[in-house]
């Protein structure tokens, strides 16, 4: 059987934490407090402490991914015992408080901590599930292998394209302009290679040309590349031309896939990664939210 | 129009010079085509690739003739006007307007872009392929929330300790107080010291003390001399320790029955005897009979009840004659004013907290049937109700009276009693005076000695008449209702859903006073047990006995030094 990160070491941290939360559970039920439960009780000491200390070594694993020489366990064990752990978590803080939230810094506590876990399903999901989509995508070449021939293509393309009409050269010096992989979160998140944001600016670009000159809309219409070379050859050219046309229109489509491929590689690849920018933030600042409740409740006994 | 075109030659690494060049005409135009007046050997520029007119005042429209545009400043355009000193980027060539020189109306300079400057610029042009090339981190935003918790969450709360003052602007304030840590709400009764944590919590890092507690609760009892019990859980328990405040609404007394069984299962051994309460662990299951306090009195009349075991055989002495039976006929009784229907609430009445019946009053109960008069003659007049010195006073001066007054209309008395004195006639002599005064005294007694021994009090009370029978009656005293379990608290109040049948069974069947009509445990246990009873209301220690109880020691006045913590 496959050994992802949940079923690492026959998915021995998930009967730690099944373990764990029995445990918990059992002892809440037949925990019995003169006040309502909450974290000053015995048990809710002793869930508060087994807590903070599991937040503590869950965010250790961040110093842990790192560190290559260590011979403390794999990293992937690590990560499954910090999924599984980092899940029970929810169970260990809500028993903890016996369900007591209110507008302070304790529920701030939960509420961060809730976000960092449910934050990290997130992470689990995508890392279950793009690295296969990004294999499959990359058909075995790499991201720099592909951009090395979208820009081999671009120069073979440009030397045909003259060979065939001004026209033709440029359009296809404005197809290489618009070719623009990768650029901001969200481009990168949608996959998106850039070309509508260039269509639109030339567009933009035209009207604003129109309105200054005055002059009347012309013929060139801002569409895509390949659409515009078959107007190009049904408004006539010679079998020569039409030959090469045909061999450049072949040449850009391979390209439009690979730029394709290149946007949705970067894609999967934000979206593997873009989680941890809530999760690794959030999880610092909860260290800091549970040193302010630990202290807080010692300050006040 | 004349244009100076001014191209830059590179030769080796320092050595710059420049060729220049002169275009007439007013367009300049850009491209590959051989008749462009700056022409670029280069496939990425078109044949006619973009023209720059100059417009005047050091101005240039550069304007592309392609649909690829051209990039001038770095952004690709279509059509700009620019100032003199703009770049225009084609290919590897890059071209800067001038302005106008000499006798030339326009310049630019031409020069070559070298390839490592060209793999710099598109690289820099590039757009970021990964989420860390973008302006998202993970490492300020980290820093940024760490901080702004620690100071908001912890450290600005925490100065409030220190700086006095401060926690009263910030609660004002859309900063946080002191009140970002409360945990939950405060108990009701503390809510109006609840914006001032130190009121409670006085001392940092330390739990509140209970001197915190006492300088309100000053008057509150101690459970119990810790020096004489010497129990841990006594002498080392906080006020805290069972009263946990910040739990809401809910009421900071604990009910827990644990908290008085855990002491009291075994209370003989853990004080080595130095309590005498029996062990107890649970009202259900573990509880001794009921203490009743039934009435007695000292030789001198002192209330002093006696507190005994209760058991159904046991019978009180209430002073009182008093029959339930005969008062609570169904079909009623002849009452002066016509027939009359008793029932129990007739003459047991709560008081007014509802806990306790108030005394019986003669008054308001019996006297409607049960009246105290003395004369046939003067049925009207009345002696007072318990005060055996009035009745003798009352009863000499009315009887002084009708013989000194005379017409008094009894065969047995002497003329001059019976005889009606007329207005103008002459006063008594001194021998009539004696006479009628001797009457009345033999009268007064003869009436006192009726109503004490046969006709009134005696009907309900218990009369000693071996004081003498001139007027030393003795009436015994009287104690109806009361408290008749003082260790418990007990509300009649809280008990209304029940017929006083229920409890006080046999009351109406019952002939002589003497009958204990006060239920026992196994009446209460009907209906309540302990704490871990199903079935039954569940009834903690709490419920009937007070924790703070010890009627010297209050716990701000510590009697020992034990006590002192």
């Amino acid at each position: 059987m496959h050994d992802s990160i949940l079923t690492h070491a026959r998915s021995r941290y998930l009967w730690i934490s099944l373990a764990l939360s029995a445990i918990s559970i059992a002892l809440y039920l037949w925990h019995d407090p003169a006040v309502a439960p909450n974290g000053g009780t015995w048990l809710g000491y002793t869930l508060g402490t087994i807590a903070a200390l599991l937040i503590v070594w869950l965010m250790l694993f961040g110093i842990r991914k790192r560190s290559y020489s260590t011979t403390l366990g794999s990293t992937r064990g690590w990560l499954s015992a910090h999924i599984y752990l980092g899940t029970t978590l929810i169970l260990l803080a809500l028993l903890h408080c016996g369900f007591q939230f209110g507008w302070n810094l304790h529920t701030l506590t939960l509420v961060l901590m809730l976000i960092v876990i449910f934050s990290g399903f997130f992470g689990v999901y995508a890392y279950l599930r793009y690295p296969t989509l990004m294999t499959r995508n990359r058909e075995s070449a790499t991201r720099d292998a592909m951009l090395e021939e979208i820009s081999e293509i671009d120069q073979n393309a440009l030397a045909l394209a003259d060979g065939i009409a001004p026209e033709i050269h440029a359009v296809v010096l404005r197809s290489i302009e618009n070719t623009r992989l990768g650029g901001g979160v969200w481009t990168q998140l949608r996959a998106r290679d850039g070309s509508d944001i260039a269509i639109a600016r030339i567009r933009a670009a035209i009207e604003k040309r129109e309105t200054q000159a005055g002059a009347a809309p012309p013929a060139l219409q801002a569409g895509q590349t390949i659409i515009a070379m078959v107007d190009f050859l049904a408004g006539g050219a010679d079998d020569k031309q039409s030959e090469a046309l045909r061999k450049l229109i072949d040449m850009l489509s391979r390209k439009r896939a690979l730029a394709t491929r290149v946007a949705r590689d970067i894609q999967y690849q934000a979206v593997m990664e873009i989680w941890l920018y809530i999760h690794v933030p959030l999880s610092v600042t909860l260290l800091a939210a549970l040193i302010g409740h630990i202290i807080s409740v010692f300050f006040y006994w | 129009m004349r244009w100076l075109i001014r191209r830059v030659l590179k030769k080796g690494k320092s050595s710059i010079s420049y060729e220049d060049d002169t275009h007439y005409g007013e367009i300049l135009t850009i491209g590959r085509a051989s008749d462009q007046a700056i022409f670029l050997p280069d496939l990425r520029a078109a044949l006619n690739h973009a023209s720059v007119t100059a417009v005047g005042n050091g101005k240039y429209r550069v304007e592309s003739l392609i649909i690829a545009g051209i990039r001038v400043n770095g952004e690709i355009t279509y059509s700009i006007t620019v100032a003199s000193g703009a770049v225009i980027e084609l290919g590897s060539t890059r071209l800067t307007l001038l302005d106008a020189r000499g006798d030339y109306d326009a310049a630019v300079e031409v020069s070559t872009i070298d390839k490592s400057e060209q793999a710099a610029i598109s690289s820099s042009r590039k757009k970021p392929t990964s989420l860390s090339e973008t302006w998202i981190s993970k490492r300020w935003p980290s820093w940024i929330g760490f901080i702004v918790v620690l100071l908001l969450g912890l450290l600005l709360p925490a100065a409030t300790h220190v700086v006095p003052g401060l926690n009263k602007v910030l609660r004002y304030s859309p900063l946080p107080s002191t009140a970002f840590w409360n945990p939950g709400e405060v108990d009701a009764a503390h809510k109006i010291i609840a914006n001032d944590c130190t009121r409670c919590h006085q001392n940092a890092f330390l739990m509140v003390r209970d001197t915190a507690c006492t300088s309100c609760h000053a008057s509150t009892k101690a459970h119990a001399d810790p020096a004489r019990f010497n129990i841990p859980a006594l002498g080392d328990a906080r006020c805290g320790t069972c009263h946990q405040d910040h739990n809401g609404n809910r009421g900071m007394v604990s009910q827990a029955q644990e908290l008085c069984a855990d002491c009291h299962a075994d209370l003989k051994a853990r004080t080595r005897n130095a309590s005498q309460i029996a062990d107890i662990s649970d009202f259900g299951s573990n509880h001794p009979e009921f203490h009743v306090n039934l009435p007695g009195w000292s030789g001198n009349d002192e209330f002093t009840p006696k507190s005994m075991p209760w058991s159904a055989a046991l019978k009180e002495n209430s002073g009182l004659k008093f029959n339930h039976e005969k008062h609570l006929k169904a079909d009623g009784l002849n009452a002066p004013n016509g027939r009359k229907v008793l029932v129990c609430a007739n003459c047991h009445q709560p008081d007014v907290a509802g806990a306790a019946m108030l005394p019986i009053s003669f008054e308001k109960m019996c006297h409607e049937c049960h009246q105290l008069g003395f004369d046939t003659l003067a049925p009207e007049r009345e002696v007072p109700h318990a005060d055996v010195p009035a009745v003798t006073y009352t009863l000499d001066e009315f009887y002084a009276r009708r013989g000194l007054e005379g017409g008094y209309a009894d065969a047995r008395a002497p003329t001059i009693v019976q005889e009606r004195r007329r207005p103008g006639s002459p006063p008594l002599s001194r021998q009539e005076q004696v006479e009628a005064l001797a009457w009345a005294r033999d009268r007064a007694r003869e009436a006192a000695r009726t109503l004490f021994t046969s006709k009134a009090c005696v009907t309900c009370h218990s009369i000693n008449t071996t004081a003498g029978a001139d007027g030393g009656w003795h009436v015994a005293p009287v104690r109806v209702s009361g408290i008749w379990y003082v260790e418990a608290s007990f509300s009649h109040a809280k008990h209304q859903t029940k017929a006083c049948n229920d409890c006080h069974a046999g009351a109406a069947s019952s002939k002589a006073s003497n009958d204990l009509l006060i239920p026992g445990i196994d009446n209460c246990r009907e209906c309540h047990a302990g704490a871990h009873s199903s079935g039954k209301i569940a009834s903690t220690c709490i419920a009937c006995h007070d924790y703070h109880r010890s009627p010297l020691l209050t716990l701000d006045k510590p009697a020992t030094t034990a006590a002192n913590r």
